[in-house]
């Protein structure tokens, strides 16, 4: 039975509620790290255990959370990224729900490390349930003395807000967070500088997704080695897949790092739906490139992926049928990044709606076969060329499924 | 005219923007604040906030035309938001959406007339292991199909 | 210093600067929208991306910052591949207003598509529709098609006027330049934003369909409206040989000056440039008459007039009016023939009324030489006017455009009683048919020289303008007179121009000999 580490005690009772958490291992970790452990130890344990960031990008934690200058009279942030908008991604909402005070935990012992007295979790606005349980948990934490001034007697001080955002993907981007955390438009910024120097408000910031945080509690009770064993050495722990789509058992999974994207669809989801046989898979999240059904024996990890011209990023799954019409696909597929571009740089802008507009025609009867060239060629045009990933992000999974399933796209068009 | 910020709200809004090294930061959590009470944000909401939090109007009208959970116009007593993102659409969103439609006898964007549900098509929701879903208010429901919906609406009152 | 290769050229640039900066530097020009040299980089048009050698993705020229050995470059294929693509995304949903766009011929959308381009639409939906023509306040029009979200006149109403009265709403396409709530534009530097706009979206009231900007000839000149000096282009019609235009000067530009005004000039310097055009005085008229007189001959009649009193040993009766809108060499050439030679007691300063500055560039002083008068020895006070008209049997007024009612009213009464009257004006006015002899005088934009701001900076000028009909400029009338009057024989001789009026100024002021 693989180590379960995020949604270990899932099955508890009220597990969200903090005596029940208490009663498991709860707080521990942060008690130890705080009254046991230096800082710059456990920086290094972090990066000892290659703990890649969840969100999507992948970033390595330890790495980051080393960015931040140590000498500056600025305070520092934590941001805690539970914008949670990438299609096909639902885990953190699980985390948040379930189980707060691991999130709550996690916070705490970053903040720790990095030298952090405030940390806002930036939660997307339609999660107003999850956010108001957080609050709860919070609540609870500042009760009990592990929030607030002199933490359990240790004289180390963090105020913990949740952060509300207002329905736009882009504030998954971690610069376009901080704009929408100061008030304003999520527009991303020009990078360098990187958050580490220059942040929210101008000051040292990190910024981590939920699942990476929630991770830091189990790396300090059980170690950098120990986190390495369960996942791969040099991508640790586990993750928690999320399927969704055309399949038996539509959830989460949490699963080591380099578990079978075969295996997690047929064993843990259940399979294809009655009736239904497999066509493609969207791997990580609607912004990683399309996996046909004969590239679906590969390992979920972040450089298995890469080699497969894909990427794990949020470890969201999403399993398409054979009846589904790609060109379907593919018009959700630039609806949502037009429909998501900040509108601040001129490819995605404008490349985005383009697409959009010639992919919606396609859709309604007047596509051309030069149309799928072109499309081409405006992708490439935004690849690479655009202020923040999310240009990238859109003409991947376009110019995959479009180079993966030409012959069946072709068949939609007038001749 | 829209009436004033009650002095409540008011002091929420202090207390709120207290946490943030600048007031403007408290913007987005604010707006959410004055559309629960006052159902829309119109340019006097804008004006009205702005002056809490030592910005300009224009800032805040930004800030508001960004996002869409921020709505400039009054909307139904329910918001009925059906994604139509690659999960929920696998599952036959679309056709729930046909139904909602005939249902309700509008079109996406638009409210009923007795003033009850506004319908609209939202982008993924993370809820993708029930779809399709939807989100009313606040409120999920997923693992949705046409006689759950008729169940959920008719219950609302 | 680093040492960076552009194109395979060597340059040495400071620690620090941008690419973009850099090759700019060295007169490597490197396209871009967004980027102004007076706001910090925005890295939105995405026009400016460059190759180095080494880095996979293209990078932005105006916002990374060169390192030792860094070799860039600006024409490889994938740099032009990029280029065309950042065009072809605004030009399709940009529409093709060029035949009725004010921003022909100055337009960065066009003149990169001329040199990058040049590529046949393949756009086939259809375009955004937006608003055009709306009218954002002040002597604005903003046309929401034409705009590529350079987002410059946001930033410049952000972190120049501060008045933030444009912003951006919406997103994605659907994101649109405007005002809140109507709430026009209203500052007094608004005409700058139609400048900087990169394209035809937001144009200028006062420059809307009057003309196009290749028939304009950009010359540089000093603005004269306050005593800040700002640098500006005047640009004035060639001219067509067919008809006459009804003006020369069409439009007034902000001209750069890091000293002085930096990237911006105020509404006032940039609208009010009618006076250079609009009832102009460009022939003698003596004693009202139609009569045609020549230079020579008036020049000898002004001589002679003064001469009579001066050997008459009448000169205290003699009454010389100055502007603060005459040049330091006029001043300097003022000093030296009036005061000096005739001996002349009765001077003062007729200014236009003090009006309120603003926070910016806009002085209280609303002529341009204040300084330079004060510095040459002047005093510009108010006179005692009973004290100065009392038993005056000769008087000198050189005048600026007198605009006010209320500046010419100390002359109206005193004048009849005075026998002859003598006017240095460049406009038509009603007072001028109460002179004896009114000259026709160029305006500072027709003639070469220099005047001091208000901070003592002495700034020469050339002329941006010919001067129309008979009106020639002040100080060359001034040597000629001087010439007449023989007074002090061959100083005058040497003053060929503005410019050696200067050298010898230099060495007889120190104030204007300090490096300026």
């Amino acid at each position: 039975m693989a180590d379960k580490i995020l949604t270990k005690h899932f099955g508890l009772d009220n597990l969200f509620k903090i005596d029940a958490y208490l009663k498991n291992e709860g707080y521990a970790a942060a008690k130890k790290a705080l009254s046991e452990i230096k800082p710059d130890e456990i920086l290094e344990e972090v990066k000892a255990a290659n703990l890649r960031g969840r969100g999507g990008a992948g970033f390595p934690a330890g790495v980051k959370w080393g960015f931040v200058p140590k000498d500056i009279e600025k305070p520092k942030y934590l941001c805690v990224n539970a914008d949670e908008g990438e299609p096909g991604t639902f885990k953190d909402r699980y985390i948040m729900n379930h189980n707060p005070h691991l999130l709550i935990e996690g916070i705490i012992i970053t903040s720790y490390c990095v030298g952090i007295n405030t940390a806002f979790i930036y939660i997307r606005g339609e999660y107003e349930a999850v956010a108001l349980r957080l609050e709860e948990a919070i609540s609870e934490a500042y009760d009990k003395g592990f929030l607030g001034e002199d933490i359990l007697g240790t004289g180390f001080k963090l105020d913990v807000y949740v952060h509300r955002g207002a329905g736009a993907y882009i504030c998954g981007e971690e610069t376009a967070l901080l704009e929408s955390l100061e008030g304003k438009r999520g527009n991303p910024r020009l990078k360098p500088p990187f958050p580490a120097s220059v942040g929210l408000f101008g000051c040292p910031t990190v910024i981590n997704n939920v699942e990476t945080i929630s991770n830091i509690p189990s790396i300090i009770l059980n170690g950098a080695a120990w986190f390495c064993k369960v996942g791969l050495p040099k991508d640790g722990g586990t993750r928690i897949f999320g399927v969704s789509g055309m399949v038996k058992k539509p959830g989460i999974f949490e699963l080591p790092v380099g578990t079978s994207l075969k295996k997690i669809i047929i064993e843990h989801a259940g399979g294809m739906k009655e009736g239904k046989k497999l066509k493609a898979v969207i791997p990580g999240g609607m912004s990683a490139p399309i996996l046909t059904a004969d590239e679906i024996d590969i390992n979920m990890d972040f450089d298995s992926l890469v080699e497969a011209k894909s990427m794990l990023g949020s470890a969201a799954i999403i399993v398409i049928d054979e009846e589904t019409s790609m060109l379907d696909v593919l018009r959700r597929v630039t609806k949502f990044y037009s429909h998501e571009s900040c509108g601040q740089c001129t490819p995605c802008r404008i490349g985005n709606s383009w697409i959009n507009k010639i992919v919606k025609r396609m859709a309604e009867g007047g596509g051309k076969k030069e149309d799928l060239d072109k499309i081409i060629q405006l992708a490439n045009n935004m690849l690479g060329k655009t202020l923040c990933p999310l240009g990238d992000a859109a003409a991947m999974p376009i110019l995959s499924i479009i180079q993966k399933f030409r012959d069946e796209l072709e068949t939609y068009f007038e001749n | 005219m829209s009436p004033e910020l009650t002095d409540r709200t008011k002091k929420k809004i202090e207390e709120i923007a207290s946490r943030y090294a600048s007031k403007e930061a408290a913007l987005l959590p604010v707006l959410h604040l004055v559309q629960r009470e006052v159902g829309f944000i119109s340019p006097q909401e804008e004006k009205q906030v702005a002056h809490l939090l030592d910005i300009k109007p224009i800032k805040v009208e930004e800030v508001v035309t960004f996002y869409t959970m921020y709505s400039q116009e009054v909307t139904g007593k329910y918001h009925v938001q059906v994604c139509s993102n690659l999960s929920c659409s696998l599952l036959g969103a679309e056709l729930l959406i046909d139904h909602l439609k005939d249902k309700l006898g509008i079109v996406e964007g638009e409210t009923t007339a007795d003033k009850k549900f506004t319908l609209t098509t939202v982008e993924c929701l993370g809820a993708c292991e029930q779809a399709p879903c939807m989100m009313i208010n606040f409120d999920y429901y997923g693992n949705l199909d046409k006689g759950k919906i008729d169940d959920i609406l008719d219950n609302l009152e | 210093m680093v040492k960076i290769f552009i194109d395979e050229r060597e340059l040495d640039v400071a620690q620090g600067t941008t690419i973009l900066k850099g090759a700019e530097s060295a007169g490597l020009k490197i396209p871009h929208l967004c980027y102004h040299k007076a706001f910090l980089p925005e890295g939105t048009c995405r026009m400016c991306l460059v190759e180095i050698e080494g880095i996979p993705k293209l990078e932005l020229a105006c916002s990374t910052q060169v390192r030792d050995g860094m070799k860039i470059s600006t024409k490889s294929e994938s740099v032009i591949e990029a280029r065309k693509g950042v065009l072809e995304f605004l030009l399709a949903e940009h529409p093709i207003d060029c035949p009725i766009c004010d921003k022909a011929g100055e337009c960065k959308l066009q003149d990169y598509y001329e040199e990058y381009g040049s590529f046949d639409s393949e756009f086939k939906e259809a375009k955004e529709k937006r608003q055009k023509r709306i009218d954002i306040g002040k002597n604005l029009l903003h046309d929401q098609e034409r705009c590529v979200l350079c987002r410059r006149c946001v930033r410049f109403l952000a972190e120049v006027t501060k008045t933030e009265e444009l912003g951006v709403f919406q997103r994605g396409i659907h994101a649109e330049v405007s005002t809140f709530e109507g709430i026009p534009v209203d500052n007094n530097y608004s005409g700058n934003l139609a400048e900087i706009c990169p394209v035809g979206a937001i144009t200028d009231k006062d420059f809307r369909f009057k003309t196009r900007s290749w028939f304009l000839k950009s010359r540089e000149s000093i603005c004269p409206l306050c005593s800040r000096g700002c640098n500006i282009f005047v640009e004035s019609h060639q001219g067509f040989s067919r008809f006459q235009l009804p003006k020369r000067v069409y439009r007034i530009r902000t001209r750069e000056n890091q000293m002085i005004n930096g990237f911006w000039i105020c509404d006032k310097g940039r609208y009010d440039y009618a006076y250079l055009d609009q009832e102009r005085l460009d022939k003698i008229v003596v004693n009202n008459s139609q009569d045609s007189h020549s230079w020579p001959e008036i020049t000898s009649l002004v001589a002679g007039e003064i001469g009579r009193l001066y050997h008459m040993k009448r000169s205290a009766h003699i009454g010389l009016i100055l502007q603060s809108w005459l040049s330091n060499e006029e001043l300097f050439l003022i000093d030296k023939i009036f005061r000096d030679d005739i001996n002349i007691e009765k001077i003062c300063f007729l200014d236009p009324p003090e009006e309120n500055a603003d926070d910016f560039l806009l002085t209280a002083e609303r002529s341009p030489n204040i300084r330079g008068a004060k510095e040459l020895g002047f005093d510009v006070q108010p006179a005692d006017w009973e004290k100065f008209f009392d038993d005056v049997d000769l008087l000198f007024v050189f005048a600026s455009p007198i605009k006010n009612e209320s500046d010419a009213e100390p002359l109206k009464a005193a004048l009849d009683k005075i026998d002859t009257t003598v006017l240095f004006a460049t406009h038509n006015h009603e007072i001028n048919s109460s002179f004896d002899i009114v000259l026709p005088m160029s305006l500072i934009a027709e003639k070469a020289g220099s005047l001091t701001n208000i901070v003592g900076s002495v700034q020469g000028f050339y002329p941006a303008l010919d001067a129309p009909g008979d009106c020639k400029p002040a100080w060359q009338f001034l040597v000629e007179l001087a010439n007449k009057l023989a007074l002090n024989l061959g100083f005058y001789n040497q003053f060929s121009s503005p410019a050696s009026i200067r050298e010898v100024m230099k060495k007889e002021i120190s104030f204007f000999r300090e490096e300026q």
